[in-house]
């Protein structure tokens, strides 16, 4: 404030004699947190728009990536409508966000919960926080090296097969990773163990800041872990929720490392998602054009999906505060 | 204004000193346009055939051009694949760089003009010559930058080659004889697999499963095939032989456990370890495996040519190619000379290499010479075919996904030519409009 009002007082506004009115000073306010915003909006810019205005110019352009593009229009969206790849690609999207917004989501609810109102209380809170940790592991590991690992894991002589093996399920060996129809299942549920410890964590936050007496009020009146759970967990931490929620599926739909790692979206495009078929398109076909416009057409998706995110989650505040 | 012709006059004073300098360095070589640096770029490992081999061309070079400065940089494999375009169009680019060998990389840039015509050159300095007629199809380019034709825009000086590598100590402990024939190439296999042995690796998920394709297909093919699939001279019929007999009979080695069924996630390095364990009795694949056998492989193992093919998945090596933003052009043609004489030549073959144009009784050690002896057979009877997959741009993929397929028994050999068709036929149609 203090820096707003300096700024305000060397502004011409300021200094000329007329007296201000209550209509212009917070014009000259305005303007001095324009000026705040203008290196967000340079990086912006340089680092985020030109590079969307030239990926969405080379979407209507037939180019190889050496020499110049040929206009062409949107020919490359018409195809991308005929395109059964592009399709399989997007079906396996919503794969995806089951893996990782839906499950995780729930899971992350429950255990977190859990970990906070069970683990948390009877035994130390250490406890809880140590496997609020062993959780969030997969997270801190680059994705790829996950994905090398379990590719090791799921593979014919792998870590997993042996573990059947050793427990009277030889039967169920199998090529997970390479047989269509558990391709897609095997890097679900890899994508599951490696989003698991975000919910967990954000949630456990949360909850810190939910008001124990709610809970001790509810145990008092004889709610059990279940009532509690749907009457004030939930409802607390909705905002946190919605941010989870978003950040999971924006993560989903540009998912891209563990599938260039794991299947580099085989066998038969069981695991192909947009973004690794934009990225062969673009530079294994050199197809730039092309793959342009599959990239425009996520990032159109996720701007979308994001916004209606935003939508609901400022609908529900003002709900919430009774507006 | 008249500051404006001072600088100018001041300009042109420094640029006149700086070339009567360079003048005065009398009785040192240097390129036509006065260059006294070469700037070089590959990506070969320091201890590999190539890298050795290459470092010998760099010292001679360097006695042979005195006062002229090589500034060689190593660089990545990915780095050069994914950037070239954009480096050698830069003034950053090197005078002389090892590139990627076929229509979408060498052929790409030098459609666009961004790579120098070495024809001149090839006929002064004998290089044609020394090269076969399978060995230039990638150094010529056509002006849509399609191989095969054209001007010359890179020069190979080593080689490679799908051949059959197998542990000898699995053979002889399992009384299997080293097939000449397909008929005794069977007879191996199924043998090993009355044993419970699988005879043969496989990596589904890479290129080991289109090039056993395209090993079977060529038994059943000719030159003509190859032009017709590599170079586009005539349509390709996908449901008929050689390339149906391919598919049909990489089948039939499936279902007959000649390859493993669970192999279609496996990645090449998987098999040629397994391999190096003594796991597996046979693999087919490249010759770039070789140095790697030699170093790591514990048992007796050999190699011998797929049997009964004369046309063998096979090029040259990747290519010396030009810029033509080189500063140093005839410093660069030089170095390319060195790379084919007889002594970096008989070097790389002395460390595992393929080089193109060797005397085989300078190599050594006895596996070595086999190893160049066969790919010169190859060589001098017109037998290299190129790989699958170079086709069209991202064919390698479309392949790969194809061929796990077939391995995991989801598809049917119809379906995978079916599958594997239409983007072939889709390539050739942007690459030649028709």
């Amino acid at each position: 404030m203090a820096v707003s009002e300096t700024v305000a007082a060397t502004s011409p506004t300021a200094t000329t004699p007329t007296p201000r009115t209550p209509r212009r000073a917070p014009r000259g306010r305005n303007a001095a947190y324009w000026l705040y915003l203008l290196p967000g909006a340079v990086l912006f810019v340089l680092v985020i728009g030109a590079p969307l205005v030239g990926t969405v110019y080379l979407s209507l352009t037939k180019w190889s990536g050496i020499g110049d593009p040929t206009f062409v229009g949107f020919d490359n969206y018409q195809r991308l409508l005929h395109d059964d790849v592009f399709w399989a690609s997007f079906r396996n999207t919503v794969a995806m966000i089951v893996a990782m917004v839906v499950v995780p989501t729930v899971l992350g609810l429950l255990l977190a919960s859990v970990l906070f109102d069970v683990i948390g209380r009877r035994f130390k809170p250490r406890t809880a926080a140590a496997l609020r940790a062993a959780f969030y592991l997969p997270q801190v590991l680059p994705v790829v090296v996950a994905g090398i690992v379990w590719g090791w894991i799921l593979r014919p002589d792998g870590a997993f097969n042996s573990l059947l093996d050793a427990v009277g399920l030889g039967a169920l060996r199998h090529d997970w990773l390479g047989d269509p129809g558990t391709a897609l299942p095997a890097v679900m549920a890899v994508m599951i163990w490696v989003q698991i410890g975000y919910p967990v964590v954000v949630f456990m936050a949360a909850l810190q800041r939910v008001d124990p007496e709610l809970y001790e009020a509810a145990e008092v009146d004889g709610a059990n872990w279940l009532h509690r759970f749907r009457a004030i967990t939930l409802p607390q931490i909705r905002p946190e929720t919605f941010v989870v929620a978003l950040t999971c599926t924006i993560a989903a739909l540009k998912v891209f490392g563990p599938i260039f790692a794991l299947t580099r979206g085989g066998p038969e495009n069981a695991t192909n998602v947009p973004s690794y078929f934009a990225y062969y398109t673009f530079f294994k076909k050199l197809q730039v054009g092309y793959g342009s416009a599959i990239s425009t057409v996520l990032t159109l998706i996720i701007v979308v999906v994001a916004a209606v995110f935003i939508g609901m989650q400022a609908r529900s505040e003002r709900r919430d505060r009774g507006f | 204004m008249q500051r404006f012709r001072r600088i100018v006059a001041a300009l042109a004073l420094a640029a006149t000193a700086t070339t009567t300098v360079a003048a005065c360095g009398g009785g040192e070589s240097e390129d036509d346009s006065g260059a006294k640096t070469l700037k070089l770029w590959h990506y070969e490992g320091e201890n590999s055939a190539m890298g050795v081999g290459w470092n010998r061309a760099i010292e001679i070079f360097k006695a042979e051009h005195p006062g002229v400065e090589v500034r060689f940089e190593r660089k990545a494999f990915e780095q050069i694949q994914q950037n070239a375009g954009m480096i050698i169009n830069s003034s950053e680019g090197p005078d002389i760089m090892e590139y990627n060998k076929g229509n979408a990389t060498a052929g790409l840039l030098s459609s666009q003009g961004l790579l120098t015509d070495l024809s001149t050159e090839a006929d002064k300095r004998g290089w044609a010559g020394k090269l076969s007629p399978s060995l230039q199809t990638t150094a010529r380019y056509s002006d849509k930058g399609v191989m095969g034709s054209g001007k010359w825009f890179g020069v190979p000086n080593y080689g490679e080659y799908v051949t059959v590598y197998y542990n000898k100590d699995l053979f002889e402990r399992n009384g299997v004889k080293v097939p000449t024939n397909m008929a005794e190439m069977t007879a191996a296999m199924d043998t090993f697999v009355g044993k419970g042995v699988t005879p043969l690796g496989m990596a589904g998920a890479e290129y080991p499963a289109g090039q056993l394709f395209y090993q079977l297909a060529l038994s059943r093919a000719d030159r003509q095939f190859v032009d017709n699939y590599q170079l586009y001279k005539n349509p390709v019929d996908f449901t008929a032989d050689p390339l149906k007999y391919g598919a049909d009979t990489f089948a039939e080695w499936v279902r007959k456990g000649y390859v493993a069924k669970n192999s279609a996630s496996l990645k090449a390095e998987d098999m040629g370890t397994a391999f190096i364990a003594g796991k597996t009795p046979m693999i087919v694949s490249g010759s770039w495996w070789y140095g790697r056998f030699k170093t790591e492989m514990k048992a007796n193992w050999d190699t011998f040519l797929f049997p009964g093919n004369t046309l063998h998945a096979g090029s040259s090596g990747n290519i010396w190619v030009v810029p033509e933003n080189s500063k140093a052009k005839s410093l660069a043609y030089d170095f390319i000379d060195i790379t084919l004489r007889p002594e970096i030549q008989d070097l790389i073959g002395n460390n595992g290499g393929v080089p193109v144009a060797a005397d085989a009784s300078k190599i050594s050690d006895p596996k070595d010479r086999k190893l160049i002896e066969d790919f010169n057979t190859v060589s001098k009877q017109d037998g290299l075919a190129f790989y699958p997959d170079w086709p069209v741009p991202g064919y390698y993929d479309v392949l790969v996904g194809g061929f796990q397929g077939l391995i995991n028994g989801s598809k049917s050999p119809d379906q995978v030519l079916d599958t594997i068709a239409k983007p072939y036929a889709d390539g050739v149609k942007e690459i030649t409009g028709k």
